[in-house]
C-alpha cells in the first residue's frame, strides 16, 4: 500500500499548504474512521488538523455531495475519477462556481467494499467495469497511473437483464422495488439529485402515494433513475447507501448505455457539453416516431 | 381470455397537430376502437414522462403520445426535445418490463385524421394480442 | 369547494344518436363536487347559452364542464357564457364527446355511452383544479422601428406616419430608396422608377412623424413585443448633417474618385458624396477609405517611408457651414419601440461563381443591374447603352435568365421571381433606343405570373427578341465578339451567337448580416438565409417573433408591387398593435416557483421563445423566471425540469395528472 500512503501523505501537503495560505478555507477528504478499518468523510478547516487526512482503497464516498453545502465559499476536495464527473455535472448546472472550488485529483484504482468492522478486498462492482482511472478535471493530482486493467463488456448486467423477457424483467423489478423502505438514502447520497423540494416528497400533485406500497414505490424507483438519464456520472453512491439491496446501479447503467447509444454522450467528462435533453438535432433519427 | 380484453389507453395529444387530427377522424366519421382517453396538452413537450409512469403505475395498457412532425411544432421545436425525452423513456420502460408495444410515440399532423385512426386502431389491436399487464399492483 | 355543473350537448343527434344523453347525466351527477348535471339541444345557441349562464347563477356553480365538440371549436364561445354570468372564464372545461366520441365511434352505442362518460369524469377531474386566470395589461410604446429604407421600408414608414404613429427609419447606407432607386425604368408600365419613387422618399424626410436614420444599422435587440429596447449603431458619416445643407460644393470639388457602389461600379463618384442626386438625405458623407485626408492621415500613422500625399481638405476649406467634422466618431444610440418592421431587401447574386459566363472576364459581359444604371438617363452613361469594351453601341445582345435562381448545385433553389420580367423590360427598352439592336434570351421558362406581365412579355417577343429555350455552357471571345454557345432544346441542337454584349438576369438573394439581424430579433430564417414568415399564406407579414413584422424580399425575391404591398400591409399590422392602449397577454403561461427552483437553469436553454430569464434572489440563490410577455405557452419547461419548479397555468401538473388518475378512481 506504499501507493496509498505516498497519496495520504501527498493529499496531506496539499491541504495544510491550502489552508496556510488562505486559498480555502475548508478541505474535504477522507479519514480514518472509528472503527479503524473504513474511512469517512472529513472536513478540515485548520492547517495542523490536515494529518487527519487519508486515501485508500475504503475511501467509497463520492465527497463532491458537500460542496453543494458550501457554495460560493473556497473549498479544495478530494475527488476519484468517478467524483470528479460529479463536479463537472455540477458546473454544468451551475451549481457550482470553478474558481470557488480546488480539486485534489486522486488516481483511483477502484475502492472495495464496505462491511461491518471490515473492509473487503472486493472491488464494489462499479469499480470492476470502471474504464476511468484518472480524475477528468483536477487542479492538482495526486497519484501515478496504474496499470490499465481492461474491461471487453462495460455493460455486462445490463445486457443480460436486456435479454430476459419482459414478464421476467417485470417480474424481477417488482420484487426489488416491493422491498424499497423509501429511505431516500439513495437521493442523498446523490450528487445530481439535489432537488430544493423531491418529486417524492411533493403534496400537491402527489406524484408518489404516501404509503409505501409497490406501485408508488415503482414510480419513484422509475423517476429518480429517470432525473438521472444523462446526469448520472456512475459513482453508484445510491447502491452502496441502499440498506435493503436495490441494485439500483443496474437501472442507472441502462439509462448510461443507452444516452451513449443514442447521443454519444457521457455525463461530467466535461462541463461545457451540452447534456442530452439540453438541446436537439433536427434530422437524428432516434428509432422513435419514425 | 383476450376475446374480452378491453386495454385502457391514455393518449396525450398535443393541441395544435395531434388533438386537431384526431378531431379531423371525427369530423370525417372514421371508426376506431374506443379504448383511448385522449388528454389535452399545448404541445408534445409538455408531457412530464412522470405522467406517462404514473398511468403505467395507475394501470394503463398503453399510453400514446402524439404531437406534430418534426418540423411542424407550433412552438417550432417542442417535438425535438419530445423525441429525445421519449426516445430515453422508452427503452427504459421496457427495461423496467413494460413492453414496447405498451407505449407509442407518433407524429400526426392535423389533417392526418385518417392516421389518427389507424394508429389508434393498430396500437389498440396489438395490446388486445398482448393482453392484459402481468404484474400490475392495483392499489 | 368546488361546485361543478356539468352540461351535456345533444348536438342535435351529433351526439345524441350515439351516446345515451340521460345515462351520462345521472353518471354525471354521481361525480365528485358535481353540483349539477343538465343537457341541452344545442349547448352553443343563444337558449342553450342561457340556460348555462341561469344554471351558474341558480345553483351558486363555480366550476363548468361543457361536454359537447371539439375545445377548438368552441372554448372561446363558452368562456364567453361563463363569464357572462359572473365566473372567471377559466373556470371551465371542455369534454369533447364529440369529434372523439360520437362521431367515431358510431358502430357502439355502448362503448361510446361509457367513453362520454370518462371523458367527462376526466374534465370534472380536471376542472376542479381549474384557478381563476386574469389576462395582464401591459403598456406599449406606439413608436414603430422600420430597419431598411427601400420602397418596401418606406411605404411601411409612410403608412404608420399617417396613422399618427412616431416612426424611426434606420437605413445602412448613407440614403434611403433602396434597390429601387438603381432601377431606371419599372415593368410592365414602363414608368420611370426615380419619377415614381423620390416623392416617396422625399415624404419620408419631410414627415412630421417619421424620424430618418441613414448610415445606420441595428446592433440589439431587447425586450418584447410593445417594448423593445433597441442599440442603434450610428455611423459616422464626417459631415455635420445637422449644419450641413447639402449645397453640393463639396462633392463638385473634391478631387478624389472611388467607384461608386451605386452605380455597381459602372461610374465613378468623389470621396465626399451622395450616391445619386435625388438622394435622401440629400447631404454628404465622406468616404474614408478613399478619402484624400484619410489616407494622408493614414501615411503619418503608419509612419511609412516617403513624401507623404497631400492633406487636400477641399472640402472642409470650402464648406460654407463648417460643416466637415473629422472627429465625428460612431453613435450608439437606445431607443424604445412598439413594434419592428424588418425591410431589409435582397444583396444581387454575385455572378462570378458562373466562370463558365466570363463575368469579370469579359467586360462586355454584365448583369441587369449594371444595365439597368447604364440606362438611366441620370446614371453614368446619361442613358446611353455602350459596350464597355469599346464604346460603341452593341447590335447583338444576348440575355440569360436563372443566373443564381432555380440552380440546385449553386445552391440556390429559388426562382428570382423578377428576371423574366425585367429581361422583356431590357429588350423593349433597348430595341426602343436602338431599332437596330437584336436582342437573344436564353431562358429555362418564362414566369409571368402577374397583372399585364404577360402581354408584356408578348411584347418583347414581337419587338423581335428570339427566345431561345436553353442554357448557355460557354461564353468566348473571338474577333471583339461574345460567341455565347448553348443548347436550344426546343430544336435540340446546340447553337452559337456572336453577340455585342451580355446581360446576365441575376436573381436575388440574402443581404449580408441578415442572418444576425435574424438572431437579434429571434426571427426564424431559412437555408437560404431569407426571413421565415409565422405562416406563409396566413400570416405573411408577421414572424414567430410577436411584434417584429417582415416586408419586401428579406423574406424571398419580391416585385414592386408585392414589396409595396407588404410594406403596407406590415404596416397595417403595426398600426393594430398600436390602436391599443395596452396590450393582453395571454394568462395560460408558464409560472417558475422559485422557492422550488435548483438554479440549474435547463429551462433557460430550452425554451423556444427565450422567455426565461436568470434572477439572483436576495439569499444569493440564482433562480429561473419567466417573462410572461414572451412566453407562448408551450410547457416545454415544465416537462424539461426536474424540480418540478415551472407550472404551464391552464394545463399544470395537478390538472393532467388529476385527469390520468380520474380513469382509475
Amino acid at each position: 500500500m506504499s501507493a496509498a500512503m505516498d497519496q495520504t501523505a501527498q493529499i496531506r501537503q496539499k491541504a495544510r499548504e491550502l489552508l496556510e495560505n488562505k486559498v480555502v478555507d475548508c478541505v474535504i477528504g477522507y479519514e480514518r474512521a472509528t472503527d479503524g478499518v473504513n474511512a469517512r468523510p472529513l472536513f478540515v478547516y485548520e492547517p495542523e488538523e490536515a494529518d487527519r487526512l487519508i486515501f485508500d482503497q475504503t475511501c467509497t464516498h463520492n465527497l463532491t455531495r458537500y460542496l453543494l453545502n458550501r457554495k460560493g465559499k473556497p473549498t479544495a476536495i478530494v475527488v476519484k475519477p468517478c467524483d470528479s464527473r460529479a463536479i463537472n455535472l455540477l458546473l454544468n448546472e451551475s451549481q457550482l462556481q470553478r474558481e470557488k472550488i480546488h480539486i485534489i485529483g486522486v488516481v483511483c484504482p477502484g475502492v472495495v467494499e464496505r462491511q461491518w468492522r471490515q473492509a473487503s478486498a472486493k472491488l464494489l462492482n462499479a469499480c470492476q467495469v470502471c474504464q476511468q482511472h484518472v480524475p477528468v478535471i483536477y487542479d492538482v493530482l495526486v497519484g501515478e497511473l496504474p496499470s490499465e486493467p481492461t474491461v471487453a463488456e462495460h455493460y455486462p448486467d445490463v445486457v443480460e437483464m436486456e435479454a430476459k423477457s419482459a414478464e421476467e424483467r417485470q417480474v424481477f423489478w417488482k420484487e426489488q422495488f416491493s422491498r424499497c423502505i423509501r429511505c431516500y438514502a439513495c437521493r442523498q447520497a446523490c450528487p445530481g439529485c439535489y432537488c430544493p423540494e423531491c418529486f417524492a416528497e411533493r403534496l400537491d400533485p402527489l406524484w408518489v402515494g404516501i404509503r409505501i406500497a409497490p406501485g408508488e414505490n415503482e414510480v419513484w424507483n422509475t423517476i429518480r433513475a429517470f432525473h438521472l438519464a444523462g446526469r448520472c456520472i456512475g459513482c453508484y453512491q445510491c447502491e452502496q447507501v441502499c440498506p435493503v439491496d436495490i441494485p439500483l446501479s443496474l437501472l442507472n447503467r441502462k439509462l448510461e448505455k443507452e444516452v451513449l447509444g443514442l447521443f454519444n454522450f457521457q455525463a461530467g467528462m466535461d462541463a461545457e457539453t451540452s447534456p442530452p435533453f439540453s438541446t436537439f438535432k433536427k434530422e437524428e433519427k432516434l428509432g422513435i416516431g419514425e | 381470455m383476450a376475446v374480452d380484453f378491453e386495454p385502457r389507453i391514455v393518449g396525450f395529444l398535443c393541441n395544435w397537430c395531434s388533438y386537431a387530427g384526431a378531431d379531423m377522424a371525427g369530423t370525417a366519421r372514421i371508426c376506431y376502437p374506443s379504448n383511448i382517453r385522449i388528454i389535452r396538452v399545448p404541445c408534445s413537450a409538455r408531457i412530464d414522462p412522470l405522467l406517462v409512469v404514473k398511468a403505467f403505475q395507475l394501470g394503463a395498457d398503453g399510453v400514446l403520445v402524439a404531437g406534430c412532425h418534426p418540423g411542424d411544432c407550433h412552438y417550432t421545436e417542442g417535438n425535438y426535445y419530445s423525441r429525445r425525452r421519449f426516445a430515453m423513456l422508452h427503452p427504459f420502460l421496457e427495461y423496467l418490463g413494460i413492453e414496447r408495444e405498451r407505449f407509442w410515440l407518433q407524429w400526426v399532423s392535423a389533417s392526418e385524421g385518417k392516421k389518427f385512426s389507424q394508429v389508434v386502431s393498430t396500437f389498440t389491436d396489438g395490446l388486445i394480442k398482448l393482453g392484459p399487464r402481468k404484474a400490475v399492483t392495483v392499489q | 369547494m368546488a361546485r361543478i355543473g356539468v352540461f351535456i350537448c345533444h348536438c342535435g343527434t351529433n351526439i345524441a344518436g350515439t351516446v345515451d344523453i340521460n345515462g351520462v347525466v345521472e353518471a354525471a351527477k354521481q361525480m365528485p363536487m358535481v353540483v349539477h348535471a343538465a343537457e341541452n339541444k344545442y349547448n352553443c345557441s343563444e337558449p342553450g347559452q342561457a340556460l348555462i349562464r341561469d344554471a351558474i347563477v341558480e345553483h351558486r356553480l363555480n366550476r363548468v364542464v361543457i361536454a359537447a365538440c371539439s375545445p377548438r371549436m368552441h372554448e372561446n364561445t363558452f368562456r364567453k357564457t361563463v363569464a357572462a354570468a359572473g365566473l372567471n372564464p377559466y373556470l371551465l372545461e371542455i369534454a369533447n364527446l364529440r369529434e372523439h366520441c360520437s362521431w367515431v365511434h358510431g358502430d357502439g352505442k355502448e362503448a361510446a355511452t361509457i367513453k362520454a362518460m370518462e371523458l367527462i369524469r376526466m374534465a370534472v377531474a380536471k376542472v376542479a383544479r381549474h384557478e381563476q386566470l386574469f389576462p395582464k395589461q401591459v403598456p406599449l410604446t406606439k413608436r414603430a422601428l422600420i430597419i431598411g429604407g427601400g420602397i418596401s421600408g418606406i411605404q411601411a414608414a409612410l403608412d404608420i406616419a399617417n396613422a399618427g404613429h412616431k416612426v424611426v427609419l434606420v437605413e445602412r447606407e448613407p440614403t434611403i430608396g433602396g434597390r429601387m432607386a438603381q432601377l431606371d425604368k419599372t415593368f410592365p408600365t414602363l414608368d420611370c422608377s426615380s419619377c415614381i419613387l423620390t416623392p416617396k422618399m422625399v415624404e419620408v424626410a419631410q414627415h412630421p412623424n417619421i424620424t430618418l436614420l441613414t448610415s445606420a444599422e441595428v446592433k440589439e435587440v431587447k425586450g418584447f413585443v410593445g417594448n423593445f429596447e433597441v442599440s442603434i449603431l450610428q455611423k459616422t458619416r464626417k459631415v455635420d448633417h445637422t449644419k450641413c445643407t447639402g449645397c453640393g460644393i463639396c462633392w463638385q470639388k473634391c478631387p478624389e474618385k472611388a467607384p461608386s457602389e451605386f452605380d455597381v461600379g459602372m461610374g465613378k463618384r468623389t470621396s465626399i458624396y451622395i450616391p445619386f442626386p435625388q438622394a435622401v438625405p440629400p447631404k454628404p458623407v465622406i468616404d474614408t477609405s478613399s478619402c484624400r485626408y484619410y489616407k494622408y492621415l493614414r501615411f503619418m500613422e503608419e509612419k511609412k517611408e516617403g513624401k507623404p500625399p497631400p492633406q487636400c481638405r477641399v472640402c472642409e476649406k470650402l464648406c460654407p457651414v463648417n460643416a466637415i467634422d473629422w472627429e465625428q466618431k460612431d453613435e450608439i444610440l437606445t431607443e424604445k419601440f412598439g413594434a419592428i418592421i424588418v425591410a431589409t431587401g435582397y444583396k444581387p447574386f454575385d455572378p462570378t461563381i458562373y466562370s463558365e459566363l466570363g463575368f469579370g472576364r469579359h467586360p462586355d459581359v454584365i448583369t441587369g443591374l449594371q444595365l439597368e444604371r447604364m440606362m438611366s438617363a441620370s446614371g453614368p452613361a446619361s442613358g446611353e447603352v455602350t459596350r464597355p469594351s469599346t464604346g460603341e453601341h452593341p447590335k447583338d445582345v444576348v440575355f440569360l435568365t436563372c443566373v443564381g435562381s432555380r440552380d440546385e448545385q449553386r445552391g440556390r433553389t429559388y426562382c428570382s421571381k423578377v428576371c423574366c420580367m425585367y429581361i422583356a423590360k431590357h429588350a423593349i427598352m433597348l430595341k426602343e433606343h436602338d431599332p437596330e439592336v437584336q436582342c437573344y434570351v436564353f431562358y429555362m421558362d418564362v414566369r409571368t405570373v402577374s397583372k399585364d406581365y404577360e402581354e408584356f412579355y408578348k411584347r418583347a417577343q414581337e419587338s423581335g427578341t428570339i427566345y431561345i429555350r436553353g442554357k448557355v455552357s460557354q461564353i468566348r471571345q473571338e474577333d471583339g465578339k461574345l460567341i455565347v454557345r448553348g443548347e436550344d432544346t426546343l430544336l435540340g441542337e446546340m447553337v452559337e451567337i456572336p453577340a455585342d454584349m451580355v446581360v446576365l438576369a441575376i436573381g436575388m438573394e440574402h443581404n449580408p448580416g441578415a442572418v444576425e439581424l435574424a438572431q437579434a430579433l429571434k426571427v426564424s430564417y431559412d437555408v437560404n438565409e431569407l426571413f421565415i414568415e409565422a405562416h406563409p399564406k396566413l400570416r405573411p407579414v408577421e414572424t414567430m417573433s410577436d411584434g417584429v413584422f417582415v416586408a419586401g424580399a428579406c423574406v424571398g425575391p419580391r416585385d414592386i408591387p408585392e414589396s409595396v404591398a407588404s410594406g403596407g400591409a406590415a404596416a397595417a399590422k403595426v398600426a393594430v398593435l398600436f390602436s391599443q392602449d395596452f396590450l393582453t397577454t395571454d394568462p395560460m403561461v408558464a409560472v417558475i416557483d422559485q422557492m422550488k427552483c435548483g438554479g440549474c437553469l435547463l429551462c433557460t436553454k430550452v425554451c423556444p421563445f427565450k422567455a426565461i430569464d436568470t434572477q439572483v434572489l436576495r439569499d444569493g440563490r440564482t433562480v429561473a423566471v419567466v417573462n410572461e410577455s414572451l412566453c407562448k405557452g408551450c410547457g416545454l419547461c415544465v416537462a424539461a425540469c426536474r424540480f418540478g419548479a415551472p407550472n404551464l397555468r391552464g394545463f399544470t401538473q395537478q390538472q393532467l395528472l388529476a385527469e390520468v388518475t380520474s380513469l382509475w378512481q
